[in-house]
């Protein structure tokens, strides 16, 4: 039970990232699809930072009285991948316009029928 | 929105705050949480809003797109610019130890310059996407 317990921050993972997982492969609206992506990546971001999280540790910055402290290095890396993750965003978001003004539609179906039909 | 007094109010309460703890996190980044990135997105947050309330054609008027990408190009001339310059002051590329007398002062030197760079880079990147979004349709 405590081993259940004591490691519930990948079980939160696990929800989010299942909840993303399912969203993409559920939803046939674009715009959804790409929140489900964005739901996936916060759960792999949460995943890391608790990695680096350090028991009774504060945050890596000098100060007096404090010697242990968190890791920095995959707080790092996840900023760099946020910042990747908005211009995924941004792409995504820019092939929905270009989808939208093509077909007219945003919705998976019905994009395919109008493929279909051609 | 253009007649929406209560937020038109509150919009001219609220940026001049955004921009102010944008440039908080900005030149706090060598001591406490913050930096380049997060204070990027908050100062063009104040930005957006301002195209939100006003309107986009006032918004591009005060910052416009061609201006924007010449600061974006200029955050990334600047992050380069400080490695270069370590380099030619015998260090190694982004050394920021001979950026100033003493190595401790050539780190702070360093990353607040670095910060700068990314932060003008970030924020109008950010502008440039999101008028880039709300420009389309719009001949």
């Amino acid at each position: 039970m405590d081993f259940i317990l004591g490691h519930y921050n990948y079980w939160i993972v696990i929800f989010l990232m299942m909840i993303g997982f399912y969203t993409v492969v559920s939803r046939g609206n674009l715009i959804k699809k790409i929140v489900g992506l964005n739901i996936f990546q916060t759960s792999v971001f949460l995943l890391y930072i608790s990695i680096g999280n350090v028991k009774e540790g504060t945050t890596p910055i000098v100060a007096e009285g404090f010697t242990q402290y968190s890791n920095p290095l995959p707080s790092v890396l996840i900023l760099t991948a946020i910042v990747v993750g908005v211009a995924t965003t941004a792409l995504g978001l820019a092939l929905v316009v270009r989808i939208k003004e093509a077909y007219g539609s945003i919705e998976e179906d019905d994009i395919h029928d109008q493929d279909q039909s051609l | 929105m253009r007649h929406n007094l209560i937020l038109r109010v509150i919009a001219k309460i609220l940026i001049p705050v955004i921009i102010l703890f944008a440039l908080y996190v900005q030149f706090h980044g060598d001591y406490g949480p913050g930096g380049g990135f997060q204070a990027g997105v908050i100062f063009s947050v104040a930005f957006i809003l301002y195209a939100l309330v006003f309107g986009l054609d006032t918004a591009e008027r005060v910052l416009p797109v061609s201006v924007l990408r010449l600061l974006a190009s200029l955050g990334v001339l600047i992050y380069a610019g400080t490695g270069f310059a370590a380099l030619l002051l015998g260090g190694k590329f982004l050394d920021y130890n001979v950026l100033a007398a003493d190595p401790v002062a050539g780190q702070h030197l360093g990353i607040l310059i670095i910060e700068l760079g990314v932060g003008i880079t970030v924020s109008s990147v950010m502008l440039i996407i999101f008028f880039a979004f709300a420009g389309r349709g719009r001949v």
